[in-house]
């Protein structure tokens, strides 16, 4: 067991800082600064250029063919370095890795190259307002039509909807199957007739979520990922690959916000107060514990290949770190917390971000079905539900 | 970064378990405690477990603070009735810079502000440092764990020259011992009361201030260790209770309310480990040389450990509900060790103060 990165691993380490520096914009101080779309994309190409797109996807398929370690060492110095969210991030992190584990060799050969180079960007299309945490009970139809399928249905909390340029669907092909066993993946053109993207406007006001109405949209039998009937399978293969190093994204991105309190608290004189300095001290000490428990599934990760069970509780206490952090912050504000918009402390920041982190508990997971997770496959408790 | 245990580490890990659990069952630890509760002159040890521990390797010099972590670990799940804690945690050290045989078992009081060394020969009062010869010490210290069961107690007392390290053995001339009863009759402490007694000086005031706050480090971070250890035990039986009592026809784990409840232990249980065994990794890092402080990384694994064992015991209390609050049940055993734990540790310099100092300046 050890701290601290092996040779190799400091060496990209050291090369990515030295690249993010040139390329991201030195942070500001107080509230971090908001990318455009068009910015977005042109990050996502630089990072294509650079190689840090596709780190852990096998060479054969245009990566760079490393370990989890890496990513993980690009998921840490991105998020520190402010640097923007790839706007491909479930391409390359979760649908990528499903073509090429599901993928024909028409699929991998279109889709691929164009999701490394940033020019191809997918949204998933899970959720359904009838089926959130129930996911398996998705009632999108995928009817069959002259060569291929007929899509009807409604899909919601999908990210980047509205700039993607594909969407990973789940959708029931067969509703007379089990529920599990009745569901296919597709690959779906999001400029075919009959996509429509709306936003979902979330309670702190953000547009970030959106909603993809589907009526009588039809696409080709090759746009199926994976056996028809199996959607589910493939669905949980994409779901596995957002656990792997997202944990070590999130805990990066605590430290930064966690810096952000500190400056704050500075900023408002707050930074003596015996209160607020030991709810800082207990923040610290969450952020660490994430941050070790994280090295350690990916320490397993990268023997074993999955990660290790310690890793479910990753999701959980970050989302509760998170709010504890923004509820404290706006709370160092005094009376002027009730102000928001551009006269507000950081124009408003940390507002915002009490408004938005009551999400946190609830996307990629809620925290009910995460516990439900650890007590029945960590601790072997029995099943709650039939 | 490659932040797991090694195979030698994982097996040395297992070695211990196995060792515990086949000589220390749940029931024995209970009639162990029992015969200790009586205080003074009872012990709650184990005492011809010592020589098997020599044999293991289980005090050995050279053993990496990583695998002193497990040990502790596993000496918490168990509630190793041993005093290796105050042997490997805090006496070692002195003995490795004296160096100097370790007669045995042995436990450390810090009489830096209540007791003082003279050198037996009056009239040539030099300083520890370059004094070979015998010393008497004269002072009280009021907490020192396991001092009836240790060959030799270290004594930490002034000198012309400064604090030094002192051994006296526990039942000699001028040293008397009064024992407590405790929360925890597994691990009691005792007064240890000094007047005259002949002591032999083993590190000199040279080196005994560093020395103390190494062990001082050393010595919290295995005790943050065996309360993670405490908190496993607690969660296990806890679940183990949830998977068979059965209310309403079904196992009482299957209501969420409970295994909700459970799910939010293993999480603090897992945070603190990460934190224990950071802590116990940048001990070792900070022994070679490789980096220097550690301070607030060592206040997070304190604070995690101690939070860990409480809330842990308490929720699994919580779970085992009428036999949790028995005294039967043995679940009191773990809980007291971590109440212990908690108080112990909470007469160090408080780590939340550590931490905001080090954030906040």
């Amino acid at each position: 067991m050890r701290l601290g990165d092996s040779e190799d691993q400091a060496r990209f380490r050291a090369q990515l800082r030295g690249w993010l520096r040139a390329h991201v914009p030195p942070a500001q101080s107080g509230a971090p600064r908001v990318w455009e779309a068009e910015e977005l994309r042109s990050w996502s190409k630089a990072l294509w250029h650079a190689g840090y797109a596709g780190i852990t996807w096998p060479g054969e398929h245009g990566g760079r063919g490393l370990s989890p370690a890496y990513q993980a060492i690009y998921a840490e110095e991105s998020a520190l370095a402010e640097a923007p969210d790839h706007v491909n991030v479930i391409g390359l992190n979760m649908v990528g890795p499903t073509i090429v584990r599901y993928g024909t060799q028409q699929q991998r050969a279109r889709h691929l190259p164009r999701i490394l180079s940033g020019e191809t960007i997918f949204c998933q299309g899970f959720s359904e307002p009838d089926a959130g945490s129930d996911l398996a009970s998705v009632r999108t139809r995928a009817r069959q039509h002259p060569g291929g399928y007929q899509l009807d249905g409604e899909k919601v909390w999908s990210s980047y909807a509205h700039l993607a340029d594909y969407c990973l669907l789940l959708a029931r092909t067969n509703p007379d199957a089990p529920k599990h066993r009745g569901l296919t993946c597709f690959l779906l053109d999001m400029n075919v007739p009959g996509v429509q993207v709306r936003p979902l406007r979330q309670l702190s006001g953000d547009n970030d979520f959106n909603q993809i109405i589907l009526t009588g949209v039809v696409i080709p039998a090759s746009s199926v990922l994976g056996e028809v009937g199996d959607g589910w399978r493939v669905a949980l293969t994409t779901l596995a690959h957002e656990r792997g190093t997202f944990g070590i994204t999130l805990t990066a991105r605590l430290s930064v916000q966690l810096d952000r309190l500190v400056q704050t608290a500075i900023a408002v004189g707050a930074e003596r107060d015996p209160v607020v300095r030991r709810e800082i001290a207990e923040l610290h000490v969450a952020l660490h514990g994430l941050r070790f428990t994280g090295y350690r599934a990916l320490a397993a990760l990268e023997r074993t290949g999955e990660p290790g069970p310690e890793s479910s509780v990753l999701k959980l206490r970050w989302s509760q770190a998170n709010q504890r952090l923004s509820a404290l912050a706006l709370r160092l504000l005094g009376a002027k917390g009730t102000i928001d918009g551009p006269t507000a402390f950081w124009g408003g920041y940390w507002q915002h971000m009490r408004l938005r982190a009551r999400a946190n508990s609830i996307e990629g997971g809620t925290s009910e079905i995460l516990r439900s997770i650890i007590a029945e496959r960590v601790l072997g408790l029995p099943r709650g539900r039939s | 970064m490659h932040f797991a245990l090694t195979e030698t580490q994982t097996e040395l890990k297992a070695a211990a378990r196995r060792y515990l659990s086949d000589r220390y069952p749940a029931d024995r630890i209970a009639r162990l405690a029992a015969a200790g509760a009586g205080g003074a002159h009872h012990t709650a040890h184990d005492t011809e477990g010592w020589a098997e521990l020599e044999r293991q390797g289980w005090l050995d010099e050279d053993l990496g603070m990583v695998e002193l972590a497990l040990l502790a670990e596993e000496g918490g799940r168990a509630l190793h009735p041993a005093p290796w804690w105050p042997t490997a945690g805090l006496a070692v050290p002195v003995y490795q810079a004296a160096r100097s045989e370790r007669p045995g078992p042995a436990t450390l009081a810090d009489g830096t502000s209540t007791c003082r060394a003279e050198p037996v020969a009056r009239g040539a009062r030099r300083g520890a440092g370059d004094c070979a010869g015998g010393w008497l010490l004269d002072g009280m210290v009021g907490c020192v764990v396991d001092p009836q069961v240790a060959a030799e107690i270290l004594v930490a007392a002034r000198t012309a020259g400064g604090v030094a390290l002192f051994g006296v053995p526990p039942y000699g001339h001028g040293v008397a011992l009064t024992g407590r009863a405790g929360i925890d009759p597994l691990r009691a402490l005792a007064g240890v009361e000094l007047t005259k007694a002949p002591a032999r000086l083993l590190v000199g005031a040279a080196e005994a201030g560093r020395l103390l706050a190494a062990i001082a480090d050393r010595s919290t971070v295995l005790l943050a260790c065996e309360a993670v250890g405490v908190a496993d035990r607690a969660l296990e039986m806890a679940v183990d209770h949830a998977k068979t009592r059965e209310q309403f026809g079904r196992p009482i784990g299957s209501y969420q309310a409970v295994a909700h409840l459970l799910a939010e232990s293993y999480a603090e249980l897992e945070l603190a480990r990460s934190l224990t065994y950071r802590a116990a990794c940048l001990l070792d890092d900070v022994r070679h040389g490789r980096v220097d402080g550690a301070g607030s990384a060592l206040a997070c694994a304190v604070h995690a450990g101690r939070r860990a064992a409480v809330q842990v015991c308490e929720a699994a209390i919580q779970v085992c509900a009428g036999i949790g609050v028995t005294w039967e049940f043995p679940l009191h055993r773990w809980y007291r060790r971590a109440l212990w734990i908690d108080a112990y540790a909470a007469g160090r310099p408080d780590p939340l103060t550590t931490i905001a100092e080090a954030v906040l300046g």
